[in-house]
């Protein structure tokens, strides 16, 4: 077997009647119920990314609201209990509802696509995944509704969410909801892994990976690391609220402070496992509109790894004020900075692919070039934290707050709107408008810096977070009149999007395949792609397979897969030698009934224990159902 | 462009010889996040001991060693038969593969039997302390998962009985086997630290 270019190969001649055959075998059933029965990864990746999107249309309106309570001194919009709902919901929802979904929802969209794959490894465990972050999301959502929304802020910190300081079921929801949304965000993880790892097109090698592929897989990974800690974290508080243990109780020989260190053990990766993939939205933004390769792959690569490895050992940067040990926290403080390396290598692989490069300032590319702006203020905000004596000075003020605003704004949701319109056209098959584009861009970058850079200041002057008034005397009012205004123009400028976004999928003028010129896989399908992504399984060459594809007179395929039943091509994983076929499950409703029944769980144990038996053995049931063969067996 | 023949893939197997399979990577990530839960639960153990004035707090004491050792030789041994059970399926045993599975799940059934007596005998709740906690948290944990084991076995064991697995039809028993290896090796750590954490912290 090779990957050389073939010589003397026979053409691949298609017949209508294979393509209308494939596309009965790979189509997604119609109807209501056949909705919930959907497998296929881009159907699940746009649900993802739609989802996620409400919720920071959500989060977003309850920031404003937060803003506008702090636009004057002694406001009364909101009261101190609706306001500490509001901060607690909006950073949660902003963190695990929006941020990790909508992220994983990109991957779980492209990466298949960019590796040249018909679908993931377990489409149904992919469909399980959504169904229970929609319901979580729903639950979460819907305790604000119902006045049982969390309030103890989204660090959730003992003792002030025992039972005694937060009595209700309000953190209760937190503690559940948040378990059951990572078993969504564990579950698109391994999907993730293995389907880079075992599933890309021939001649994929890994140093031929496109980076976004790279970013994702490194985003996963940290999410099975990291994740299992906040797992065990809510499990010991709900359990300590539930059933009375006593982790968090300092009278019975509990400890608070576990409480900090397994929720940041989860907390500081968190950021990155937001930043990383946005990492490879960037990388791949700039490759297509320099139009030319991007410079430093290899450091790139290792770079965002690195990022991941030492993500791991920051926690305690958060703990400054804890009055741990000294020596310890001189350590934390070494790696807190240590992360700027990897994270300056990755800038200046960018500026030197920018480096007189033909740039074509297209919308995208304006997103990319306002992270650089924003994230590096950001980047050195946390150099100056990481230090002990002026973490001391500015914790828990404004200036926090404006820190990872900049870093998670500016390192995350920046890119990713870039990303939303370089990749809008494949998923839609319809153009976003430029000229909104470049309005949305233009109010966006200026309503932000309008509204977090006062709060550096704010802080500096003594700002506490977290407090939802203050008084005239202290001489806030001003800059935070001007922070409010800001985060008008900023809401505008997201907005303004929004409304692009509706509109092209109506208005918008057709893309091409590649409208772009890219060159990674997920191109090469249609706009937007057929049920089975592409026709043909590529073979690869190259790291730029649709650059070679304008130069080259020939074009190699995988044959040889039936098109009666799901089969994909499985590889090696180093070098992406084909080694069997894979055949793929069909849509069934079980994974949904699955969701259900675990949500059954989740939700219940809110009131009493016992429900967490009766879904455990209803989960039970649905997966034998899922998984039960049915006849006739597969013979060959 | 001309669109020609690269790789054939008509002959290739459609099977999944062990390792090749993706569920075997599925499962392998399954038990990776499981062991980051077993680590962080162990961690938590010895951060709360670590902080702790006495270890069990004064007036408990450590829990009897016995029946958790016996426990441990008895998830062992059940390792043993699923491992035995999966070879004789390798070789296109069908009835080795049945008998295999079926002894485990009946060895694992015995311990949690045992397990249920040993947990009604401890004489501290989990509402007592943070010992309690821990001890009763990490036990249930566990006991949950033995549960776990014994439901999904019992269902491999049934398709087994009915001759659905074969020699090259055997992934579900791969992955099956590896989870079942997964759960009972976590019961060594716990093990450790629950019964003798309490003899060493405590001198």
């Amino acid at each position: 077997m090779t990957f050389e270019k073939p010589t003397n190969s026979r053409d691949v001649i298609d017949s209508p009647e294979e393509t209308s055959r494939l596309e009965r075998t790979w189509h997604s059933p119609g109807g209501l119920l056949g909705w919930f029965t959907h497998v296929n990864q881009r159907m699940i990746g746009k649900r993802f990314i739609i989802t996620a999107f409400c919720f920071f249309l959500l989060a977003g309106i309850l920031g404003i609201l937060i803003r506008l309570q702090l636009a004057g001194p002694e406001q009364k919009l909101l009261g101190p209990e609706l306001y500490n709902q509001f901060f607690t919901m909006h950073g949660t929802v902003m963190m695990f509802f929006f941020a990790i979904p909508v992220m994983e929802g990109f991957a779980i969209y492209f990466v298949p696509l960019m590796v040249g794959s018909r679908d993931m490894a377990f489409p149904r465990l992919n469909a399980f995944g959504y169904y229970v972050y929609l319901i979580g999301g729903i639950v979460l959502f819907g305790s604000l509704l119902l006045s049982m929304a969390p309030n103890a802020g989204w660090f959730n910190y003992v003792p002030l969410s025992s039972k005694l300081y937060s009595p209700g079921y309000g953190v209760d929801v937190w503690t559940t909801m948040i378990t059951f949304i990572e078993v969504s965000a564990l579950t698109a993880a391994v999907e993730l892994i293995v389907t880079t790892l075992r599933m890309r097109a021939p001649g994929m090698s890994l140093n031929r990976m496109p980076l976004f592929v790279w970013a994702a897989l490194v985003m996963s990974f940290m999410i099975v690391f990291a994740m299992p800690a906040v797992i065990v974290s809510s499990t010991l508080l709900i359990l300590d609220r539930l059933v009375d243990t006593q982790f968090f109780i300092v009278e019975s020989g509990g400890e608070p402070l576990l409480w900090q260190h397994l929720f940041w053990y989860f907390g500081h990766p968190e950021v990155y496992i937001i930043l990383v993939p946005a990492l490879g939205m960037i990388s791949t933004i700039i490759i297509t509109f320099t139009r030319r390769p991007i410079y430093g792959y290899t450091a790139l690569v290792l770079s965002v790894v690195a990022i991941g490895f030492v993500s791991f050992g920051l926690w305690v940067h958060h703990m400054f004020t804890t009055g741990l040990p000294q020596l310890g926290m001189s350590f934390f403080t070494a790696a807190s900075v240590t992360i700027a390396i990897p994270s300056g290598v990755q800038i200046f692989c960018w500026i030197a692919s920018l480096w007189g490069a033909k740039i074509r300032f297209a919308t995208p590319m304006l997103w990319v070039l306002g992270f650089f702006a924003i994230f590096v203020i950001g980047g050195l905000t946390g150099v100056m934290v990481a230090s002990i004596p002026f973490d001391t000075q500015v914790h828990d003020t404004f200036f926090l707050v404006a820190h990872f605003h900049y870093v998670l704004i500016g390192g995350a949701v920046f890119p990713l709107i870039g990303a939303t319109y370089y990749w809008w056209p494949k998923i839609t098959g319809r153009m976003m408008s430029e000229a909104a584009g470049k309005w949305s861009f233009w109010l966006a970058f200026i309503g932000f810096n309008v509204t977090f850079f006062p709060m550096h200041q704010l802080g500096l002057e003594g700002m506490p977070r977290r407090i939802y008034t203050y008084v005239e005397e202290m001489g806030w009012g001003d800059l935070n009149l001007l922070a409010t205004i800001g985060s008008l123009v900023l809401a505008t400028g997201f907005g303004i999007t929004l409304i692009n976004a509706v509109w092209s999928v109506f208005r918008g003028r057709r893309a091409e395949p590649n409208p772009w010129g890219a060159p990674t896989l997920e191109w090469a399908a249609d706009s937007p792609p057929a049920s089975y992504n592409f026709r043909h399984i590529p073979v690869v060459h190259s790291r730029w397979p649709l650059w070679d594809w304008d130069t080259d007179r020939e074009r190699a395929v995988v044959t040889g897969l039936r098109n009666d039943r799901r089969e994909v091509v499985l590889t090696s994983i180093l070098d992406a030698k084909p080694v069997g076929v894979q055949v793929l499950p069909a849509p069934t409703i079980w994974p949904f009934v699955s969701a259900v029944a675990a949500s059954m769980g989740f939700i219940g144990i809110i009131f009493h224990p016992i429900f967490f038996v009766i879904a455990f053995f209803l989960v039970a049931f649905t997966l034998v159902a899922w998984f039960w063969p049915r006849r006739p067996w597969r013979n060959d | 462009m001309k669109v020609v023949q690269g790789i054939d893939v008509s002959d290739m197997t459609r099977f999944n010889p062990d390792q090749r399979a993706p569920l075997w990577w599925g499962i392998l990530g399954l038990i990776t996040i499981e062991s980051a839960v077993v680590l962080t639960f162990c961690v938590s153990y010895m951060y709360l001991a670590a902080y702790a004035e006495a270890w069990p707090p004064s007036g408990e004491s450590a829990p009897p060693m016995l029946w958790p050792s016996i426990n441990l030789g008895l998830l062992m041994l059940s390792s043993l038969t699923m491992y035995l059970g999966g070879r004789a399926i390798k070789r296109g045993n069908q009835r080795g593969l049945a008998i295999g599975v079926t002894a485990s799940v009946l060895l694992a059934s015995a311990v949690l039997v045992l397990r249920s007596l040993e947990l009604m005998a401890y004489e501290f709740s989990w509402k007592d302390h943070a010992y309690g906690s821990i001890v009763w948290t990490i036990s249930g944990f566990h006991y949950v998962h033995v549960t776990s084991i014994v439901f999904g076995s019992a269902v491999v064991a049934i398709l087994a009985w009915r001759g659905y697995f074969t020699q090259q039809r055997q992934i579900g028993v791969v992955v099956d086997t590896n989870y079942w290896y997964f759960v009972c090796f976590a019961w060594i750590p716990f093990y450790l630290l629950l019964y003798w954490g309490p003899r060493v912290y405590g001198q």
